[in-house]
């Protein structure tokens, strides 16, 4: 097999290449982020009238409470109830996950089965 | 054969990194990057399902790591050069994957270097509250730790990890004091564990909060598996890699289940669930102003490490895709004095920085999380054809995990529950981040790849693979 | 003023003297040594010396 001679890169598409993976990079982190598609969906639902006892904290508790600083129920009142919803999902979000998740690792392994078969072909050369 | 020991001749002046770590480097690397762990963050797994769940998850959780430590010593006892499991991509399962893994371990290494820093800057706070000094301002300290590590790394790879044994050793040997501190055995002991978990604390969210929890049971661990990174550096890799990797995961079960034990018994699941810094919290509660010290400086010095080795590690990977062109080769130069990654190094802090000063702390870690886990499950794939394409009769290996294919597919099978446990509060988040890994991987197939070339990609000297 | 807002101060000084010399350091080596010695690196070569992969 011939052996393949990559282009050389010019500076400025090495330039340009390192902002395509920059903007890649901030924009997969950050968008979400900004998109406010990140992070828990975790909801607090307060109750009324906070006291340790409303909010179902034994002696115990109250007691590392104070020793935390922190003495006021109201202060804790939605730390204390926030919960995550974890039933909320739809069926077909998590069958869009495991499509996602499988379909990338399927389109990596065979792209790369591609890319390696040309890699051992031209070092170990053609199969006799 | 020939081609490789033709390559190694001298023909040119040449330099490349330096040949000077040995075992306890690779327990410091690998410890000091996860010790941090410990310190933040598994806390949020009691915040997804309560304390048992979350000691549910960590040894779950432990029981995937010894998975990856085992899998991972086999190959990277074989295949040693920096880049660690971009390099075993790369001649295992294809250039694609290797490009893919190469960013998984800079994407998981440097959030995790952004969330250390975010650590950092609010123990600042913390303790500059408790002085009596509210509202100072977090931002310097948070670039300071950035950038005196990178500065540390760029000077060379020994002193830097010669920093990191004496402080993770410190925080490690912190935790222990905090156990004994407390006194478990003792009538007056403050934990209080049968009180704060009764009834509804026990498992606030029935089951599914368990499997939830499993989502940061990883962060317990989390970059173990980067002590691979400094196969280049180390004097003798085929030994030393297993054995400071192994040694670390021993370290780490134990350190993980001592925090927890000491954490659940003194904090209520709710404040636990959401807490900043919860062993410094531990160590307030204790009573004790020595630990509460101690503790302290543990947070500091292990959050301190871990941005070290992840500066180390990321900038390794970086480097190692640079020199094969996957990136721009401009990355692949190294120091000619430092002998290190100098550029992959210097690339890397504005990322690290654009991260830790604008994100919260649970994503940034999510984030880590995410691309750790998408490297979990590319190693069964790796081990599976790796003994395929070359069997054990092939090629002398330095160490041969017992059991194949039993860890692989526990390992598998403990992904696909993370999975869900991520996608159970943090979906969107999992779906843009993997939308994210394959847009990169068309655009690295059907262009950058054109500037890679071929057969030179593959440098060990292996005979070639089966099947092929 | 009290200490820490010294330690403000000092932290900001502290990340610029460190970044200073990592820049400064940077161009030195850039412009000092030729392209072809910086990226001379390869992959796999004290491997192949060290390490004997035959059985």
């Amino acid at each position: 097999m011939a052996k393949y001679v990559p282009p050389k890169q010019s500076k400025l598409g090495q330039i340009f290449d390192v902002i395509v993976l920059l903007v890649l990079i901030i924009g997969a982190l950050r968008l979400p982020l900004l998109l406010g598609m990140a992070g828990g969906s975790k909801v607090s639902a307060p109750v009324a009238d906070p006291t340790w006892e409303t909010l179902k904290q034994s002696p115990a508790m109250v007691e590392k409470w104070n020793a935390l600083g922190i003495t006021d129920p109201a202060s804790v009142n939605e730390m204390i109830t926030a919960r995550y919803d974890y039933w909320a999902f739809s069926t077909l979000e998590l069958l869009v996950m495991i499509v996602v998740v499988i379909g990338y690792f399927v389109l990596v392994v065979r792209f790369s089965n591609v890319e390696y078969k040309e890699v051992i072909a031209e070092k170990f050369g053609d199969r006799k | 054969m020939a081609k490789a020991s033709q390559a190694a001749a001298p023909a040119v002046e040449k330099i490349s990194l330096l040949r000077v770590l040995g075992p306890a480097h690779v327990w410091a690397l690998g410890v000091g990057i996860v010790l941090v762990g410990e310190y933040m963050g598994w806390n949020f797994g009691v915040g997804k399902g309560g304390a048992y769940a979350a000691l549910i998850a960590c040894w779950f959780a432990g029981l995937l790591y010894t998975c990856v430590a085992m899998i991972d010593s086999e190959v990277t006892s074989t295949v040693a050069a920096a880049g660690g499991q971009f390099t075993q991509a790369k001649h295992i399962v294809g250039p694609l994957m290797a490009f893919n893994v190469g960013l998984y371990l800079v994407f998981a290494y440097t959030m995790l270097e952004a969330g250390n820093a975010i650590t950092i800057g609010f123990l600042v706070d913390t303790v500059a509250n408790m002085a009596g000094h509210s509202g100072i301002d977090q931002r310097p300290f948070i670039i300071l730790s950035i950038m005196f590590l990178a500065w540390l790394n760029y000077r060379g790879v020994l002193a830097t990890l010669n920093f990191n044994l004496v402080i993770t050793a410190i925080a490690f040997i912190a935790v222990i004091l905090l156990f004994f501190g407390v006194a478990p055995w003792s009538a007056d002991s403050p934990l209080k564990h049968a009180d704060l978990m009764a009834g509804d604390a026990a498992l606030p969210y029935g089951w599914i909060g368990v499997v939830a929890a499993m989502h940061f049971g990883l962060w317990y661990y989390l970059g173990i598996e980067g002590t691979t990174q400094a196969a280049e550096e180390v004097r003798s890799p085929a030994r030393a890699l297993p054995f400071g990797t192994m040694a670390g995961i021993i370290t780490l079960l134990i350190a993980a289940t001592l925090t927890w034990y000491v954490c659940a018994g003194l904090m209520p699941w709710e404040y636990l669930g959401q807490a900043g810094v919860p062993l410094f919290d531990a160590g307030r509660l204790s009573g004790s102003t020595t630990l509460m010290v101690l503790l302290g400086i543990g947070t500091l010095f292990s959050t301190l490490a871990s941005a070290n080795g992840c500066i180390n590690d990321a900038s390794r990977a970086w480097f190692g895709m640079g020199r094969d062109h996957y990136l721009p080769a401009w990355f692949g130069a190294v120091h000619p004095k430092f002998r290190t990654p100098y550029r992959s190094i210097i690339f890397l802090v504005p990322v690290a920085l654009v991260f830790a000063l604008g994100a919260p702390l649970d994503q940034v870690i999510t984030f880590s999380i995410l691309s750790g886990l998408l490297e979990y499950t590319f190693m069964p794939i790796n081990v599976i054809l790796f003994r395929k394409k070359w069997p054990l009769d092939t090629i002398k290996r330095g160490y041969v995990h017992p059991f194949h294919p039993l860890p692989a597919l526990v390992l598998l099978a403990l992904c696909a529950v993370t999975y869900f446990a991520v996608f159970l509060g943090y979906g969107t988040q999992l779906i843009a981040m993997v939308g994210f890994y394959i847009v990169v991987s068309l655009w690295f197939h059907f262009w950058r790849y054109r500037f890679v070339k071929r057969g030179d990609q593959f440098t060990m000297p292996w005979p070639r693979p089966r099947g092929y | 003023m009290d200490i820490w807002n010294y330690l403000e101060y000092a932290a900001w000084i502290l990340s610029v003297v460190f970044g200073l010399y990592i820049l400064i350091d940077w161009f030195k080596v850039d412009s000092t040594y030729s392209e072809e010695l910086l990226t001379s690196s390869r992959e796999g070569e004290l491997e192949a010396m060290t390490e004997k992969h035959k059985l």
